[in-house]
C-alpha cells in the first residue's frame, strides 16, 4: 500500500532525526548538514543490502572522530533496541497511541523521551572529543597515576607541537641575509627590462628571544619539571633557543644532555643523578652558581624560567641576592611554583618572599592548562 | 570508467587491487565517492591509509595527484609557484622589444610560467582526479584553514592572473597521524574514518594475499606475536608495512616456523627503535610464551 509506505517512512525518519538527537546529547556534532548527509547516503544504498550496510551509512556520515566511531556501535544498539520496545509496548498497551504515563512500568513514549533527553548528567562524563583533554587539561600533574603518565607525555607533545607550529611558520621580509624573495625581485625588477638591480630578501620569520629554564628536580618538584622542560623542548624544534638547568642541593647545565634523541630517558637519569646528593633543595646555593657561572647568557631578549616551591633550607640572603642580579640582567623572570595551583596557596615559605620583587610573572605550571597559558605569554 | 559505482562493486574493486577491507571502510569509501565528499581517515602509521586513496585512484582509473604535507608547507608549495628564471630569461629576450611593461606583464604571469602545484593540478586537471592530502596534520593550523577554503570553492586566486574555477572536482582523501588534533571545522568537511591496526584474522588474510608462498604456521604465528607485540608500550608500534616486510623476509628464506634466535636477528625489520628491539628482545621468552611458540632448547 503506498498510504502505508509513506507511513513507514515518515517513522523511519524521525527515528533517524531521534537518533541524530540521541547522538547529539552524547556530544557528537550533528547539525542539518550532517543529516541531509546522512539521509542521502541512505538514499544512495536504498534498498537496504543489510541491516548492518545501514548501520554502517550511519556510521559513516555522522561519525567525526576516532572516539566518536568508537562509541557508535553501542549508542546504536542501545537506541534501536530501547525504540523497539518502545514501539511493541505501544501496540500492547496503547492502541490509541495515547501514552498513560501513570499506569505502565513498561517503557512508553515519555519514558523513551526521558531516556532521550534526561539523563544527560549521569553520561556526560564520557562524551565529546575534546572534553576529555579540558579534564585533562585541569588535572594536577600529580594526580596522574603510573599508566596514565605515558599518556600524558604523548597529549603534552601534540599540544606543544601545534602551539610551537602556530608560532613560527611564516616569512618575514628582510634586507640582510640570505634567502632571496623571488617573487618580489622580480615584480620590483619588472620596469628595468629584467635586471636584477634590486635584490629583495627573505628568512623565515625568526623569534630570538632565548628562554633560560631552571628547574627544581628535588622529589616534590621533579615531575612538575620533567613536564615543563618536555612542553618546552617541543618548542625548541621549531626555533626558540632554549638553555636549560637543574638544580636540587647543586646547579647542572643539561642544555646539550637534552639535545639528544632519548629526551625522556636522558631527563629521567639526570634528575636521578642530581638528587643522589640529596640532602634537602638549596635553592639560593644553585642560583648563586648560575649567577656566577652562567650569567652572560642573560640579556634583555632573555626569559627566565624558575620552576620550584621556594623551600630552602640554605641562607635566603644568597637567594635574594641572586634573584635580584637576575632580575636586573633578564628581559623577564617568570617563576613557576605549582603549589600555587591550589587555590588557599599563599606564598607564605621565606624563599618565596624573598624572590617574589624580582618576579615579572608568578604562575602555576601544574597541569596542562597552565603549560598552555605560559606557552602563550612567551609567544 | 564507474561513476556509480554500487556497494558491492567497490568492495570487489578493493579486493581485486589487494586491499583487504572490513565493511566500515568499504562502506565510507562508497558513500565518499557517491557523495563527492572528502574522506578524512586517521589512525596509526603502517595501517595503509594512504593505501586507500592509491586503490581509489586505480579503480576509478584516474589520476592520483598527492601532496604531502609537513611542517612549514605554504601556499607556494601546495598551490603554485611562478617559474622565475623562466620569467628573467623571457625579459631578457625582450630587452630589445618595444612592448610595454603592461605588455611584458602580461607575458611573464601567463600560463606558460605557471608552476601548478598539487592543488592547482588537481582541480584543473581534465578528468576528476583523486587528491591525496598526506598527513594533514603535519602541516601548521593556518595550512589546514587555507585548505579548508580550498575545499568549499573549489576555485584558486592568483594575484597576477585572477581566479581559476575547478574544472572537475576531485575526489579527497585526507589522512591524518593524529600528531595534533584536527579543527572541528576540516572534521565536519569530511567524512570520516579511523583504521585501527588490523585484528589477527585480518592480518593473516592480508599475509596471505601479499605472500602467497609463506608457510601456513609461519604466517599464523607472525601475525599472534605482532598482535602481542602491539600490545607492549613501544615507542614506535608496527604496523601492517612491518609484518609484510618480515613476513616476506622469512618467506624468502623458507622458513617454516619461528625460533628465539631467528626472530632476535630479524627484529630490526620489525621494530625501527633501538629501544624498541632492546625492549622486545629482553622479553622475547614471555612472547613466545604468549604466542605459543616453543624455543629451542639450547
Amino acid at each position: 500500500m503506498p498510504k502505508e509506505t509513506i507511513k513507514r517512512r515518515t517513522d523511519l525518519s524521525s527515528n533517524l532525526l531521534g537518533f541524530c538527537r540521541y547522538l547529539r546529547s552524547k556530544g557528537f556534532t550533528i547539525g542539518p548538514a550532517e543529516i541531509s548527509l546522512m539521509l542521502e547516503a541512505l538514499d544512495r544504498i536504498a534498498p537496504f543490502e543489510t541491516p548492518e550496510a545501514f548501520k554502517e551509512s550511519l556510521a559513516a556520515t555522522l561519525c567525526r572522530s576516532r572516539r566518536q566511531q568508537e562509541m557508535f556501535g553501542e549508542l546504536y544498539d542501545k537506541y534501536w533496541k530501547e525504540l523497539d520496545k518502545a514501539v511493541n509496548s505501544k501496540r500492547i498497551d496503547h492502541p490509541e497511541e495515547k501514552p498513560q504515563p501513570s499506569q505502565s512500568k513498561k517503557p512508553s513514549i515519555q519514558q523513551i523521551k526521558n531516556w532521550l533527553y534526561g539523563n544527560k548528567e549521569e553520561e556526560i562524563t564520557d562524551i565529546a572529543t575534546y572534553s576529555a583533554q579540558q579534564t585533562l587539561g585541569q588535572r594536577d600533574f600529580a594526580s596522574f597515576s603510573e599508566e596514565e603518565l605515558g599518556e600524558l607525555w604523548r597529549v603534552i607533545q601534540q599540544i606543544a607541537r601545534s602551539m610551537a607550529m602556530q608560532a613560527n611558520r611564516r616569512w618575514e621580509k628582510t634586507h640582510r641575509q640570505k634567502q632571496i624573495d623571488l617573487r618580489n625581485t622580480v615584480r620590483q625588477n619588472l620596469r628595468r627590462g629584467g635586471e636584477l638591480l634590486d635584490i629583495r630578501f627573505r628568512r623565515p620569520k625568526r623569534n630570538r628571544h632565548k628562554l633560560v629554564v631552571i628547574c627544581d628536580v628535588s622529589k616534590s618538584m621533579d615531575l612538575y619539571s620533567q613536564f615543563l622542560l618536555q612542553f618546552l623542548y617541543t618548542f625548541q624544534n621549531v626555533d626558540k633557543k632554549i638553555e636549560s638547568f637543574i638544580f636540587s642541593t647543586s646547579l647542572q647545565r643539561v642544555t646539550h644532555a637534552l639535545k639528544g634523541y632519548q629526551f625522556k630517558e636522558s631527563l629521567q637519569r639526570l634528575s636521578q643523578e642530581v638528587n643522589t646528593w640529596s640532602g634537602g633543595t638549596r635553592i639560593g646555593y644553585s642560583l648563586q652558581q648560575f649567577v656566577q657561572g652562567y650569567s652572560r647568557l642573560l640579556n634583555k631578549r632573555t626569559t627566565v624560567i624558575i620552576l620550584s616551591d621556594g623551600w630552602d633550607i640554605g641562607d635566603t640572603n644568597i637567594l635574594e641576592k641572586s634573584m635580584r642580579k637576575i632580575h636586573g640582567k633578564a628581559g623577564r623572570v617568570i617563576w613557576l611554583n605549582p603549589l600555587a595551583g591550589n587555590p588557599d596557596f599563599k606564598p607564605e615559605v621565606k624563599g618565596m618572599q624573598v624572590s617574589l620583587p624580582f618576579i615579572d610573572i608568578f604562575t602555576s605550571g601544574h597541569n596542562i592548562d597552565s603549560l598552555k597559558a605560559l606557552a602563550r605569554k612567551l609567544k | 570508467m564507474l561513476s556509480h559505482p554500487s556497494l558491492d562493486k567497490v568492495r570487489e574493486m578493493l579486493a581485486l587491487q589487494g586491499y583487504i577491507t572490513e565493511p566500515s571502510i568499504v562502506m565510507s569509501v562508497f558513500l565518499a565517492m557517491e557523495l563527492k565528499k572528502p574522506l578524512l581517515i586517521e589512525g596509526p602509521a603502517g595501517v595503509g591509509k594512504t593505501e586507500i586513496a592509491k586503490v581509489m585512484a586505480s579503480a576509478l582509473e584516474t589520476e592520483l595527484i598527492r601532496l604531502q604535507c609537513y611542517e612549514g608547507l605554504d601556499a607556494t608549495h601546495a598551490l603554485y609557484e611562478w617559474n622565475y628564471q623562466q620569467q628573467l630569461l623571457q625579459l631578457k629576450l625582450e630587452e630589445k622589444s618595444e612592448k610595454s611593461l603592461k605588455e611584458k606583464e602580461k607575458t611573464i604571469f601567463s600560463d606558460r610560467f605557471l608552476l601548478k602545484r598539487p592543488l592547482l593540478q588537481a582541480i584543473t586537471h581534465d578528468q576528476s582526479p583523486v587528491l591525496l592530502i598526506d598527513e594533514i596534520d603535519r602541516a601548521d593550523e593556518e595550512f589546514e584553514s587555507f585548505l579548508l577554503e580550498v575545499l568549499s570553492d573549489w576555485q584558486i586566486t592568483i594575484p597576477e592572473m585572477g581566479t581559476i574555477k575547478a574544472t572537475h572536482i576531485p575526489q579527497v582523501i585526507v589522512t591524518s597521524n593524529r600528531v595534533r588534533e584536527l579543527s572541528e571545522a576540516l572534521r565536519r568537511r569530511c567524512m570520516y574514518l579511523w583504521i585501527d591496526y588490523p585484528d589477527f584474522d585480518k592480518e593473516l588474510q592480508i599475509i596471505r594475499a601479499k605472500t602467497p608462498n609463506i608457510d601456513e604456521r609461519l604466517a599464523e604465528q607472525i601475525c599472534k606475536f605482532m598482535q602481542e607485540v602491539r600490545t607492549m608500550r613501544l615507542e614506535k608500534v608496527p604496523g601492517i608495512a612491518e609484518t609484510l616486510d618480515w613476513a616476506q623476509a622469512l618467506a624468502a628464506l623458507h622458513i617454516d616456523h619461528l625460533e628465539k634466535d631467528l626472530v632476535e636477528s630479524t627484529l630490526g625489520i620489525v621494530l625501527k627503535d633501538w629501544t624498541d628491539i632492546r625492549e622486545v628482545s629482553t622479553s622475547l621468552s614471555e612472547l613466545f610464551e604468549k604466542v605459543g611458540v616453543i624455543s629451542k632448547i639450547e
